[in-house]
């Protein structure tokens, strides 16, 4: 048989991408279940990280079930907010729904053309409440969780990941745990020109809503505060909302403090 | 076993090295050699690819067209790196290894290793031969991957396998060990050891 000719050729190359693409529909297809499993571990381990809980190593050593139990029994109220920070619908707390990485993604286009949005809160227990932030770094998007202490006044923790950044450059806003730990302590102000600052070259001394950025990661320091800031934006009016002091977790399915004039203004 | 079959699987792994000798796939293993546990799986990765896809091509090689072999090869190259991947992906203990080793095991793809291997050796051999040439590349590769992480989890971190080794000793971890150019200076290092002992490797 000739195997030069140009119909054996065709049809040789033909049969091979179908039965190759065959194989990969087939192995992802059956996959899938599992891989979103462990996705969804991976973001949970991620909120409770950000929350303060515990360290991220702490979360793989006690494997995925023991982790999604443990945002069961800390978990207060998981709910999603539109763009004027009401309440739109409780997240399932029976099967640990988070927003995964895609799903913020989905969000984050949103947010930033100003359309309306469906954002997640993670309100735990002891009075943590986590927010997530997503946007694009240098070579890849960026994503992560700040948490707030109960008031919202003060920044807990956080926790960053990416999809691509150089290591040991950008890589930093996920590996190295004091960037992560410089945030806690800090605030976020909403009548500055960004609520919160990762200024290049050192934050000023006693400015409570800025952090050094990372040094020869110009691009990704730049990029997190973009991705922190636009997100910050788009949680505001819940910020207000939750000024008027009314615990989300008191009044479980009514609106937060219907009196308040930040919620006035949507009626 | 007959020599040439014993100078097949040994060849790859001393002699004729793919990292140290051939200098082929510098780029994973100056990116992968941080920790041995991500070494360790980007080890098993390129030595499954290299197997299974020179035994498929060597199976394939009296079908396959010649002006389109290297697309052919590529494809089937692709299809186990991805397979790879996507096993990584769905359990629980390998997740987190293949999250941080990210987009090298699907750069395993262009490994010049697993294609070299299957120009060179796969098209004009038989399956088992061919299988076992693979395999032993994959071994080579990542023998130096792990001598090169060993040190650099060492001396860097303090670890071995996450486990505290030096750290629990007191020492203070070295930064520079931890960067890529410190892989270059061990598998130099490596080169030169092997190539003092090994006289017939340098040139005259």
């Amino acid at each position: 048989m000739n195997t030069n000719s140009n119909t054996y050729t065709v049809i040789y190359t033909t049969l091979v991408c179908v039965l190759v693409a065959a194989i990969l529909a087939f192995v992802s297809q059956s996959l899938k279940p599992k891989q979103e499993a462990n996705e969804k571990a991976e973001t949970i381990s991620q909120i409770l990280t950000a929350a303060g809980f515990a360290d991220k190593a702490k979360w793989q050593e006690i494997g995925n079930a023991k982790t999604i139990e443990y945002y069961k029994d800390n978990i207060e109220a998981s709910f999603t907010i539109n763009g004027e920070g009401e309440k739109v619908d409780y997240l399932d707390k029976e099967s640990a729904t988070v927003f995964s990485t895609s799903e913020l993604k989905v969000q984050n286009r949103d947010v930033k053309k100003g359309e309306e949005v469906t954002l997640p809160v993670y309100v735990f227990s002891n009075g943590v409440t986590v927010f997530p932030i997503y946007g694009a770094g240098l070579w890849g998007p960026v994503w992560g969780y700040i948490s707030f202490d109960e008031s919202l006044e003060k920044i807990v923790g956080a926790y960053f990941d990416h999809e691509s950044e150089t290591p040991g450059l950008g890589g930093k806003i996920k590996d190295d745990p004091s960037f992560r730990a410089s945030l806690a302590g800090k605030s976020v102000d909403f009548d500055d020109v960004k609520p919160f600052h990762i200024v290049k070259g050192g934050a000023p001394e006693g400015k409570a809503n800025a952090i050094d950025a990372i040094t020869g990661a110009t691009m990704t320091s730049k990029g997190l505060g973009e991705a922190v800031n636009v997100w910050l934006e788009a949680y505001k009016p819940y910020f207000e909302a939750s000024k008027c002091k009314c615990c989300p977790s008191e009044s479980e399915k009514e609106p937060c403090c219907e009196e308040a004039p930040a919620t006035q203004t949507n009626e | 076993m007959n020599s040439k079959l014993k100078e097949t699987i040994l060849n790859p792994i001393l002699k004729g090295n793919p990292i140290t000798v051939l200098v082929l796939g510098i780029c994973s293993s100056l990116a992968v050699t941080v920790e041995m546990k991500g070494a360790l799986v980007m080890a098993l990765s390129v030595t499954i690819v290299t197997g299974l896809s020179s035994l498929i091509c060597s199976l394939l090689r009296k079908t396959i067209p010649n002006r389109v072999r290297i697309i052919i090869q590529l494809v089937v190259v692709a299809l186990m790196v991805i397979l790879v991947d996507q096993l990584l992906k769905s359990f629980e203990g390998t997740y987190p290894i293949d999250k941080q080793l990210s987009v090298y095991i699907g750069l395993i793809i262009t490994n010049c290793i697993v294609m070299g291997r299957i120009e060179a050796f796969a098209l004009g051999n038989k399956p088992i031969p061919s299988l076992l040439d693979g395999l032993a590349n994959g071994v080579g590769y990542g023998l130096i991957l792990l001598v090169v992480a060993f040190v650099r989890e060492l001396f860097g971190s303090g670890t071995l396998f996450g486990l505290p080794v030096l750290s629990a000793l007191g020492y203070v971890n070295n930064g520079l060990v931890i960067l890529p150019p410190m892989a270059l200076i061990i598998l130099g290092c490596i080169i030169w050891i092997q190539r003092s002992i090994q006289k017939d490797l340098q040139e005259k």
